[in-house]
Formats: C-alpha cells, sequence, structure tokens
C-alpha cells in the first residue's frame, strides 16, 4: 500500500521530471521560474495584488479585478501576454519588461493550452508522500532461508532478494569482519593482535563480543562524532572572507561525549537544539548549543551586519530541513516549495524560532559590531581569571575615554597646530575634524586616528600605552552557544527571500504537514526540539535510521538522505526503514542499540566482493545481494595511517591541532594563514581534529571530499582523482607515517617474508598472498640495491642505511594502496 | 568469483567520467585488460554538447578588488563637470552600499578622473593612459560596458561572477565547464587557478569550488615559483626510477586486488595514480620557460623562476596548449577606496604597470600563435567603482554594482566593439544592461553549452550556473 501510493505521488508530483509531458515539462522549465521570481511575490494567495494570484493554475485562470489573465490557447486574449509585452495600458513586471524570449514563451505557453504541473499546498502530495506518514512497522516478513536471518533486518533484506531471484552472500571472513567493525565503529585499525585473537575466538558470540568491545572504545564517539559534525557543519574559523578564528571546540567535545555516553537521541537532539532554554541547564547543555553557532560570521568590513544575521538564521532552518526532516526547507525561502507542501510562510514560522538569538545584527556602528563578532559566548575560565579580566577592560574604559578627551582637546586646536601642508593625511583630516564628532562615520573617525598617531606625538603615546594595557588582558576561555534576546524579534515573510522586503508578519509555527506542535509546548527552540522528536514526527526517526543505514551500506535505504519529498528517492526497502525507525524510538533512541543491530545483522556481515549474477539484475546493489566496499572518508585515511604506523596519538577532545600541510597550501585566501606545524604527539592527532580553515581547510581533507563546512552535509562525495594520488605518495605526513611503519616492520619480523607478512598484517589486517608477497618482495629487494649503490640518494632519503630506506619505500606502498584506504 | 567484463568495463568508464574528471579519451591503461581497450570514442568525453563550440578553453582575468571603469574605460563628460557637486538623492534610493553609514550622515559627493583618455584602434574605443599596452590591442576586444552585479562586498560578489550566486559553496564556473565538457588535457588537472598581487582572492577557494559537483571538478590552485601543484615533488630520496618504481608496485598490487574484489573503483584508482605521475613527470616542464623564445618572454615581460601576473599570463597559454579547459588569473588589488595602499593615483598605477603590458601580450601571442580563435579571454572585476569620491586618506571610489565594464576577447567573440551604454555619469545602464548571470550564460554559450541545460540535481532541484536567470548576449558573438 505504501508503495503504491508512493509510486502514485511521484507521478502525480513530478510529471515534468518524467518527461511524460512536454507541455507540462515547459511550464515547469520557462514559466513557473518567471512566475516565481517575477509574479507571485504581489500576485500570490495572500496578496493577491489586483485581485490577482498566480499560485496555482485555477487562480491564474480566475484571474483578478482587472480582467482574465491567462485564456488558454488564447495569447491574445490573455492580458498577461498584453501586460508583459507592455501593449496595452499594463505594464508588468514593475521592475522593468522581461527579455523577448521569455515573453514569447508565455505566448507559446498559452497557446498550447497553459498546461501546469502540481504545485505545493496541494492536498494530494501532502497525502500521497510516503514520508509524512507516521511510521507503520510491520512484522518481518517470511523468507526462503530462515537460517541465514539473524535479526529482522535480514527478514526484510532477504525479503526483497527473493522478490528479485537473488541470493545473498556469504559472511566475510573474519579478518575483514573485524577490519570492517573497527573502521566503520572506531574508524581505526585493529591491531594485529586483536585480529589473532578473533580469529581464534571459536567460542559462540565472538562477533557479537567484538561489536560490544568496539561500542565501548572511546574512539566509538570520535568516529560517529565527526559523522555528526559534517551535519553540524563544525569549523574553527568563521567563515567568509576574512575567515577569522573562533572557539567552538568544545561543541566538538561533546558531541564525542554525548555518543560514548550513549545519551538516548532525542536529548542529544533536544540539548543541541535548545539546551539554553531547558531548566538550570548545565555547562554540557550550553556548550551543546554550539551546535547552531556553527553557522558563518562574515567579518568584512563595510558589511551590512543584519543581512548576515539573517543568512545564519536561514541556515539554521535549512539545517534542520537537512538533519531531522529530510526536507528540502530552504526551497521556500524565496516561494512556496515548488514541489512539497512547504510554504514560503511555514519557512519564515521556522525562521522565526531562530530569530531571537542575541548575536551580531542590526545596523550598527562598525566598531560595535566589531565588538560583539562572536556573541553570545559563555566564558569558561575560573572566576579569579574572569575578575582580572574585568578589572583590566574597566581600566581599558577608563584609558580610551582619556584618549579621546585627548584626541578632542588636539582637535580643538588643530588649525594652529597643524597650519596646512601639502601632506595629505593632515588636510583630510582638517575636512573630518569640521564633522561634529557625533556626526562622522567609523571609516572617518578610524581616519582621524590614524593621522593623529602619526602627527601628535602624546596622541600616539596614550594609544600605544592603550595597546599595551590590551595586551595585558588575561585570556578567558570561552566557548560559543545560543541565547535569546528577552524580547523576541518580529519575523517577517522576507518577499523573494530579501530580507529587506517585509510581507506578512509571521510567528513561531511548524509545518502543517506533520503533526502539530502541542498547544501547552512553548513557542521557542525548546518547543522544536521536542517537536523534532516527538514520538508521532515520523521525520527524524526515519531521517536518522537512514543515515545510519547509509554509513554502514554506502547509501541510504532512501538514497537521497536529505531530501524525503517528491524529489526524492523512494525507499529501496521501506518496511525496513518504517520497521527501524519505530525500534529506535521504542528502544528510547538508544543509538548503540541500533549500532548493535544493524552490525549483528547478516545483512552487514556479507562479503562484498564483486557478483556478476546481481550485478546483472542490480547494477548499483540496492538490494544488497552483498556488502559494499567503501572508500575512508578523508579524516580515516589519515586515521588508519597513524594506527599502522604506531604514530597515533589517541588522546581524545582539546583545541585543534596543526599537523604538517604542505608549503603554500594557504596562499590563495585573502589572508595568508600561517601553519606553524606542531611538533610532538600533536602531530600525530587523529584527522578530526586538525584545525579546520572555512576557507583554505588543510587540503588532506578536502582533496579526499571532508565538506568544506559552509553547510549542512548529509552525505560526503567519494571521488577519487589523481590529486589524491599525489597527496599519499608524496605529502610529508604521509613520508613520515612510512617511516614509523617502515620502521615497524622491520623490528617485528627478522626476515624479508615474515615483514611483508607483518606489513599486510598491519595494513589489511590479512596476510599477503603468494602474488603479493612475490611483488613486494621483489621491490623491497630492488629499493635496497638501488639505494646502496645511490649513497647520494640514500643521504637525502635521511636513513642509515639501504636497508631501512626500503623498508619505509615498502610501507610507503602498503599505504597507498586501495585496499588500505577502503573498508571492504 | 570474476566480474563480468562488460559490466565491470563500462561502469568502471562511467566512474572515471565522474569521478576522476581526466583526460579519459586519451589515457593508455593497456595492462589492466589485456587486449581490451577500456575506454571508447574521444567523443564520450563530453557530458554535453549542446552546440558547435567556439571556444575550446577559457583564460579568466579576475582584476580582484573591482577596477575604476572610470579610471580605465569610462570618460564622462558630465561626470567631469559636476565633479565635487553632491549626487542626486534620487539615485540612491532604494540602494544599499558597502560602507553605506556613511552615506547617510554625508551624501557622497560625484567625482571626475584626473586620467587622460584618448580613442584607440580603428573601433576609436576610448582607453585612459592607465592601460597604454591594452590601448594597443582595442580592436581585437569587445567591451561590455554595462555589467552589473548583486553584491556589494568583495567576497559575496566574487563568489557571485563565478558561481552564479553569492552563497559561498556552489560550484564555480570553472567547475561547471570542466563538469560539463570534460577534458583534453593528458596530464594537467581541467580547471587551474593561478595567482599574482599582494593578497588572495577576498573567499579564497569558495571561488573554485566544486561546490555539489564531483570533487575532480574543483580549480587547482597553483602555487607560484617551485612545483605549481602541491605534493608534485617526490619525497627526498626517490628520484624519477624509484617513484615510477613504487608507482608500479601500488598498481600492481591494486590489480591482484581488482581481481579478487572485482570493483571498478580500484581500476579507477589505478588509472588516477598514472595520471598522477604524468603530471609528476610534466610538471617542471610545464614551468620551465626555457623553451620560449626571448622575444616572447620580453612581450609579456616574463622572468623565468619569477611570481607575477606576466608569468602568469604565460603560464596560462601555455597550460591552454596543453588542453586545460578553464585557467582563472586572480589579479591584486584594484581596490581603491582612497585609504592606505588605495589610492587612485599611485597605488592604481602601480596594478595597471603590473597588468597592462600581460594583458595585450596574451592577446597578441595567442593571435599569433592562431590560438585566440579557439581561446576566450574574460578580463573584469567583481563588480566597478562608484562615480562618486570616497574620502579616506586620499580621495578613492566606492563599491559600485549597476554598471561596470569587462572586456573579452577571441574564441568566437565580436571584437573591436563596445556593448551597452550608461547614463550621463555612468551610475547605471541606458542601453542593453549585461547581467553577471549574463556574462556566464554567454560564457557557456561559446564553449558549446547552453546554460539552461547544464543542471545538477542536489537538494531536490536541478541547480545550474545561472541560477534561475542569464541570456546569451547575443551581440558579443562573432
Amino acid at each position: 500500500m505504501v508503495r503504491t501510493l508512493a509510486f502514485l505521488s511521484a507521478l502525480l508530483l513530478i510529471p515534468a521530471a518524467h518527461g511524460q509531458d512536454e507541455s507540462v515539462r515547459f511550464f515547469e522549465e520557462r514559466i513557473r521560474p518567471v512566475l516565481a521570481t517575477r509574479c507571485q511575490a504581489c500576485h500570490n494567495e495572500e496578496l493577491k495584488t489586483s485581485g490577482l494570484s498566480l499560485a496555482t493554475r485555477e487562480a491564474t485562470l480566475a484571474g483578478g479585478t482587472r480582467g482574465v489573465a491567462v485564456v488558454p490557447g488564447s495569447p491574445g486574449e490573455s492580458l498577461i501576454v498584453a501586460a508583459l509585452e507592455g501593449s496595452g495600458a499594463l505594464s508588468m513586471p514593475p521592475t522593468g519588461p522581461l527579455p523577448d524570449e521569455e515573453v514569447g514563451a508565455f505566448r507559446t505557453w498559452i497557446a498550447d493550452g497553459a498546461a501546469w504541473g502540481a504545485d505545493s499546498g496541494d492536498p494530494i502530495p501532502a497525502a500521497a508522500l510516503w514520508s509524512l506518514k507516521p511510521i507503520r512497522p510491520s512484522s518481518p516478513p517470511d523468507t526462503s532461508d530462515a537460517d541465514w536471518v539473524r535479526n529482522p533486518i535480514d527478514s526484510f533484506v532477504l525479503a526483497k532478494l527473493d522478490e528479485a531471484g537473488l541470493s545473498p552472500s556469504p559472511e566475510a571472513d573474519r579478518r575483514t569482519l573485524i577490519r570492517r567493525a573497527s573502521l566503520d565503529l572506531t574508524g581505526l585499525l585493529p591491531s594485529p593482535d586483536e585480529v589473532r585473537r578473533f580469529v581464534e575466538d571459536t567460542e559462540a558470540g565472538a562477533y557479537a563480543r567484538l561489536v560490544e568491545r568496539l561500542l565501548e572504545s572511546p574512539h566509538y564517539g570520535e568516529r560517529w562524532g565527526r559523522h555528526w559534525l559534517d551535519i553540524a557543519r563544525y569549523a574553527d574559523t568563521n567563515g567568509y572572507s576574512i575567515d577569522g578564528p573562533r572557539s567552538i571546540w568544545r561543541y566538538r567535545d561533546w558531541v564525542i561525549k554525548a555518543l560514548n555516553d550513549n545519551l538516548p537521541f532525542d536529548r542529544f537532539v533536544i540539548e543541541q537544539v535548545a539546551g539554553d532554554l531547558l531548566p538550570d541547564p548545565t555547562e554540557s547543555q550550553l556548550i551543546a548549543t554550539g551546535f547552531h553557532r556553527n553557522t558563518m560570521i562574515n567579518q568584512e568590513g563595510g558589511i551590512d551586519f543584519e543581512q548576515y544575521r539573517v543568512e545564519a538564521v536561514v541556515d539554521r532552518v535549512r539545517t534542520t530541513g537537512s538533519a531531522f526532516l529530510g526536507l528540502t526547507l530552504a526551497c521556500a525561502r524565496c516561494h512556496d516549495h515548488k514541489f512539497d507542501p512547504i510554504s514560503q510562510q511555514e519557512f519564515f514560522q521556522l525562521f522565526s524560532f531562530f530569530n531571537n538569538v542575541d548575536e551580531l545584527g542590526g545596523n550598527l556602528e562598525e566598531t560595535v559590531g566589531r565588538s560583539r563578532m562572536m556573541d553570545p559566548v559563555l566564558e569558561l575560565s575560573d572566576p579569579e581569571t574572569l575578575g582580572r579580566r574585568d578589572a583590566g577592560r574597566k581600566q581599558i574604559e577608563g584609558m580610551e575615554a582619556e584618549l579621546t578627551e585627548l584626541k578632542r582637546s588636539i582637535e580643538a586646536a588643530w588649525d594652529t597646530r597643524f597650519p596646512p601642508s601639502d601632506i595629505d593625511g593632515i588636510e583630510i583630516a582638517r575636512e573630518i575634524v569640521r564633522v561634529p564628532p557625533e556626526d562622522r562615520s567609523s571609516v572617518q573617525e578610524s581616519v582621524l586616528n590614524r593621522v593623529l598617531y602619526e602627527h601628535a606625538e602624546e596622541y600616539q603615546q596614550k594609544a600605544d600605552e592603550l595597546k599595551q594595557l590590551r595586551k595585558q588582558l588575561p585570556e578567558v576561555e570561552w566557548t560559543m552557544v545560543m541565547r535569546d534576546l528577552p524580547e523576541p524579534r518580529e519575523s517577517y515573510i522576507h518577499i523573494q527571500g530579501d530580507f529587506t522586503r517585509k510581507g506578512n508578519r509571521v510567528e513561531p509555527g511548524t509545518l502543517a504537514v506533520l503533526p502539530p506542535l502541542p498547544p501547552d509546548a512553548p513557542r521557542n527552540r525548546l518547543g522544536l526540539a521536542r517537536w523534532l522528536v516527538s514520538e508521532d514526527n515520523p521525520m527524524t526517526p526515519r531521517v536518522t535510521m537512514n543515515r545510519i543505514w547509509q554509513r554502514y551500506f554506502g547509501l541510504g535505504i532512501v538514497e537521497t538522505e536529505n531530501d524525503f519529498g517528491s524529489q526524492g528517492s523512494l525507499p529501496s526497502h521501506p518496511k525496513l526503514l518504517d520497521w527501524l525507525a519505530a525500534e529506535f524510538v521504542r528502544s528510547g533512541w538508544d543509538l548503540k542499540a541500533m549500532h548493535r543491530l544493524i552490525l549483528t545483522s547478516a545483512t552487514y556481515r556479507q562479503s562484498s566482493a564483486y557478483r556478476a549474477d546481481a550485478a546483472a539484475e542490480d547494477p548499483s546493489n540496492r538490494l544488497l545481494a552483498r556488502q559494499n566496499r567503501i572508500r575512508l572518508e578523508a579524516e580515516a585515511i589519515r586515521d588508519v595511517s597513524l594506527s599502522a604506523s604506531g604514530l597515533l596519538s589517541p588522546t581524545i577532545g582539546g583545541p585543534s591541532v596543526y599537523p604538517p600541510q604542505p608549503a603554500g597550501a594557504g596562499q590563495f585566501t585573502q589572508v595568508d594563514r600561517k601553519w606553524k606545524a606542531d611538533q610532538g604527539p600533536d602531530r600525530y592527532r587523529r584527522g578530526m581534529y586538525t584545525y579546520f580553515i572555512r576557507s583554505a581547510a588543510h587540503p588532506g581533507l578536502i582533496l579526499f571530499d571532508a565538506p568544506i563546512a559552509q553547510e549542512s552535509v548529509t552525505r560526503r562525495n567519494r571521488s577519487n582523482t589523481p590529486l589524491q594520488a599525489l597527496t599519499l605518495l608524496n605529502d610529508e605526513s604521509q613520508t613520515e607515517f612510512a617511516a614509523a611503519l617502515g620502521e615497524r616492520i622491520r623490528s617485528l619480523a627478522e626476515d624479508r617474508e615474515g615483514r611483508i607478512r607483518q606489513a599486510f598484517e598491519l595494513c589489511l589486517s590479512r596476510p599477503p598472498q603468494g602474488a603479493e608477497q612475490e611483488r613486494l618482495a621483489e621491490f623491497v629487494g630492488r629499493m635496497e640495491d638501488s639505494y646502496q649503490s645511490d649513497p647520494e640518494a640514500l643521504d637525502e632519503s635521511r636513513f642509515d642505511s639501504p636497508f631501512a630506506a626500503a623498508w619505509a619505500a615498502a610501507a610507503r606502498v602498503m599505504i597507498n594502496l586501495d585496499e588500505f584506504v577502503t573498508r571492504q | 568469483m570474476r566480474p563480468d567484463r562488460t559490466t565491470l568495463r563500462q561502469s568502471t568508464r562511467r566512474q572515471l567520467f565522474e569521478d576522476c574528471g581526466v583526460g579519459v579519451g586519451k589515457l593508455a591503461l593497456t595492462s589492466l585488460f589485456v587486449g581490451d581497450s577500456l575506454f571508447g570514442t574521444e567523443s564520450e568525453q563530453r557530458r554535453v554538447m549542446h552546440h558547435a563550440p567556439k571556444a575550446k578553453s577559457v583564460i579568466y582575468l579576475f582584476m580582484a578588488g573591482a577596477p575604476s571603469q572610470f579610471e580605465l574605460f569610462e570618460p564622462k563628460q558630465e561626470l567631469q563637470k559636476l565633479s565635487g557637486k553632491p549626487l542626486p538623492p534620487s539615485l540612491l534610493e532604494g540602494k544599499r552600499f558597502a560602507f553605506m553609514e556613511s552615506f547617510v550622515r554625508e551624501p557622497p559627493k560625484l567625482l571626475g578622473t584626473r586620467r587622460k583618455f584618448a580613442r584607440h584602434g580603428e573601433s576609436g574605443r576610448w582607453v585612459s593612459e592607465c592601460l597604454p599596452h591594452t590601448a594597443q590591442v582595442v580592436d581585437d576586444l569587445a567591451f561590455v560596458r554595462t555589467v552589473h552585479t548583486e553584491n556589494f562586498n568583495h567576497a559575496p560578489a566574487k563568489i557571485f561572477m563565478n558561481t552564479g550566486t553569492p552563497f559561498f559553496g556552489r560550484p564555480s564556473m570553472g567547475a561547471w565547464v570542466s563538469y560539463g565538457i570534460g577534458s583534453e588535457a593528458e596530464d594537467m588537472p581541467n580547471f587551474v587557478v593561478l595567482q599574482s598581487g599582494p593578497r588572495g582572492p577576498r573567499g579564497g577557494a569558495m571561488n573554485w569550488t566544486s561546490g555539489f559537483l564531483p570533487t575532480a571538478h574543483q580549480g587547482v590552485p597553483f602555487l607560484s615559483g617551485g612545483a605549481p601543484i602541491l605534493n608534485m615533488t617526490s619525497p627526498q630520496g626517490f628520484d624519477h626510477d624509484r617513484q615510477r618504481a613504487s608507482v608500479d608496485a601500488i598498481l600492481d598490487l591494486n590489480r591482484i586486488n581488482m581481481e579478487r574484489a572485482g570493483d571498478p573503483e580500484i581500476a579507477t584508482r589505478i588509472s588516477a595514480y598514472e595520471m598522477a605521475h604524468r603530471m609528476q613527470t610534466s610538471g617542471p616542464e610545464l614551468i620551465d620557460f626555457s623553451t620560449e623564445s626571448q622575444s616572447t618572454l620580453d612581450l609579456y615581460g616574463a622572468v623565468p623562476g619569477g611570481k607575477s601576473f606576466a608569468n602568469n599570463c604565460l603560464l596560462a597559454r601555455r597550460l591552454v596548449e596543453r588542453g586545460v579547459r578553464f585557467v582563472q588569473l586572480y589579479h591584486s588589488s584594484w581596490d581603491h577606496h582612497g585609504g592606505p595602499g588605495e589610492s587612485l593615483d599611485k597605488d592604481l598605477d602601480e596594478v595597471c604597470l603590473s597588468a597592462d603590458q600581460a594583458c595585450k601580450a596574451l592577446v597578441t601571442d595567442l593571435k599569433q600563435r592562431g590560438m585566440l580563435d579557439e581561446t576566450l579571454v574574460v578580463w573584469g572585476g567583481e563588480f566597478g567603482r562608484t562615480p562618486m569620491g570616497e574620502v579616506r586618506d586620499t580621495v578613492g571610489r566606492n563599491h559600485h554594482i549597476d554598471a561596470f565594464t569587462m572586456w573579452f576577447a577571441g574564441g568566437g567573440t565580436k571584437p573591436g566593439q563596445s556593448i551597452g551604454e550608461t547614463d550621463e555619469i555612468g551610475f547605471s545602464p541606458v542601453k542593453n544592461p549585461v547581467h553577471v548571470h549574463d556574462v556566464q550564460a554567454t560564457i557557456l554559450h561559446l564553449l558549446g553549452i547552453d546554460h539552461t541545460k547544464l543542471t545538477f540535481r542536489f537538494r531536490g532541484r536541478d541547480f545550474r550556473l545561472t541560477d534561475v536567470g542569464g541570456r546569451v548576449v547575443d551581440d558579443l558573438l562573432a
């Protein structure tokens, strides 16, 4: 039933995309965008300027007070054509005539019968969209092979395979299983010893015990925390062009800890979205609200602060859409959603929840704005330090007042002190001095200050003292958090998404197509947060379980993991998704229980080896007749090298760190970032702790598709490029890893064969095959000879023997292998 | 179990097109499938080809900071006459500017230019004394004097010029082009970014990001001096032979695994390593200017081993010769507000001096080599500058989005003309306004791409470079 309806909805909603109807396609491509961007701001269902709404075909045909806008088949009789051409009394749009070809398109469209695609807000789509329906778990179906089934997941998967006439793949061997589970749960390699113990553990439940051990590892929180940080668009800098530093790594650490503590997911969401609004919030709950402070802040000169505050608020709505609801809410910023039942009004209802943060915005003086760029923040230093800081600030304020006083006194006697001269600065400052101080702009004041600093010694002296005082202020630890204004801001619809054009006023509210906010729920972020994880909201559990599934199988049950709307793909296993979602809620939103469930399924444990028979039937392996091979994420690629080489510093959390990066990597931004690589343990921390500069992120991360933290990302690309190859071959870090790994290999065995075996065990968790053994042995021999006969090269390589250099070269080969950077 | 070869080959090919973004038509993976060519015809590289292209490559000279059209290309008698008078408030109504708070307090005054203008070439185009070299090739250029944009701060405006939206993180023009029409470069990335001048462009990597397109299409910034690409140099102790031997060992071990796992991604990785190795081999040759004649070096004013806009222009030609589709040169800074280092006199002189000769040289050199027909050269900033003066340490000009000048050469554009007219003081277009989306649509058009058809589905919507706008500027086409 669900399937039929979903299929039906797809037909109803996206005829254009399916190319069934040329005239509808024409409307969608040529007419609708013009209506949306040029007409509907005034001619919509609410405003109905001149009585005309162009929101739906029905309304358009009904016309307005001036007459019939569109007569299907007769462009000549259609007022809209006359208005667009400006041939009659009326000329539209008021902003100026459209290009001829657009007007021509209207003629063609009307002549062809004025076809119309499905509109948002139509009752049919809402009712037919599968994802909006309540979760209806069904019992696991009967299947062909009850022995294969380990838990209900497998019944749902096998039932689909049965339908397609496919059989599942055999279970992966134990070495693959432990490597797979370790990478998936901790992002680190199992040690050869752990592999051996697991392989030798013949008692029942060995695999279940392995999964338990990995779930209890503190690295689990890091691994899954990093996935969440993609969604949270976490970074260490402010973004946009200046992209200065910020302090919010405590939020990152909060995520890691929350996952390790297995904080129930509903609380995980509530604390991040509205921890500050909980009764007597703890420090931890405040830190959690950094989630929605990961929005960017523009520090460029001359900007309109309000514009970028609005962008941040919009980003919070967009993130709510992709992180929890699986809906493309941002589409409704400028106009009603074209495909899904989300109105622009509803977008701004959601906007108003996030619109009250006491952050930089409005029409502020440049200097005032700059002083409160990061607000609101939570200060974390001890009271003594804070006290010293406050005293210091007071002193500075006093000094600032003195400086201003001094400035005014110099100004008062300007002409006597500075007779007319040919120094540009003096003359421009003279003009400025004539303007009363309260009428000057911040640019004028700063020009004046600079001139005074250069030409008035007593001013310079005092300004230097002030600078010194500022420098002496004690550093205070802080982290960015949410805090609302005492009085909420008024929220309006932004006409065409333009914040300078206010439409109707809106109040906080959710989407009409989902269960309503309870009447007693507070109309603030806390109310919204609770609504997101309320038992009858079907979206959050489906979206969350789908995303978890995606991490384990490469693709979600719904492939478009951030779009559960009509333009998204349909679930491959709708019943499985609902069963998982229901199970998730039933478990008390227990994330570790869900991981356990998936990891112990036969579906997960299958071999990932390619199967021609299955590929013929199901080329992209949606039915999961085998596991998928998945290239590791950027951070994990670093992490496996660190763990194989033994260099890993396993410290969890703390300020971000600076591993080496290629010289010149920061050269291409406005502000050339000095990157001083850490020495000591911080040089070898996991990839997730690398200091992340939005405008110039570490190339080793970006080249391997780490998101650039401009907006919430729910799935990464997995590209495979020559620049990645260059990085793995030649990057300074890789050379260090290879050297350490080479040394480790040398020390672990006595002969070449044994060492090669160790190399494979360390890197791939398995012994080499014959051909592999031979090939690498040949390579090592050749390298040793080569360095033997070339002492100069050996010297350059900084190894003390051809033997050592050759094994480092072999280690380098190992950490470049496809299998090494892949979860099989 | 052995994979089925046909399926594997097909999906491998698809994977390469999608993920690798390299010149697969010419890739030789001889050892992967014995006696079986992995790749089909060269035409398969192109994802789209909506019509016959005029241009094969683009060299985009991005004048970062926004050059003043009033000092370079737009003499306005009326503006000279009204210099010092306040701007009629009617022109300011409903407009937003950078540093607008200062306007409210003190209405800005119009500013005439101190630069001398003359007509040049047979086409009689106005160019000021600031650009004596550019003035010599005006008959090869097409000026558009009425470009207008939507964002008045540097970073969003640059992002807008490059991605069609002011939002950070959307795919840039070079990435769209690479994604759309693929590569002909055998050993170079398809979209290369070069930089000169005191600082990098505001917005950084967001100007050449691949956004939601596959990462392979993102612009690759070349470093000035030394190896142009990050990690292009082998580690110490690895000469060419040792590096080759290492790559061979990696490839062979990957092939063994390919036999076992059958995953086409492994084949893609094998080809990526082969390409990487070719890039390493050809990189030093690319930046070695010793093969250029002295007269060519003199034409540009390029110095072997130097870091300059001139060197980058010459490098751009060499990249295009090697099949690179999109080369973008950022040259800073043209942000002449009047503050320190931002004067319309000395500082403008300096940046003009650093750019002018090489611009001419690039057009001349491409023409001499018969490459100009297939290479589109674009010159322009992220917006223009106001007809009003702005008082800082000296009098400069503020950011202006309603009308500014760009020029185009080659690649199927019609030279020796000037498109669009602005009003008497150069504030707004009065004829032929050209929106940034129109510029983008036209560049794509010249490359054989219909800007409305090159789309990518993301977050439930088909996105394109020109968002929901853009029309091809027909007057610009030859």
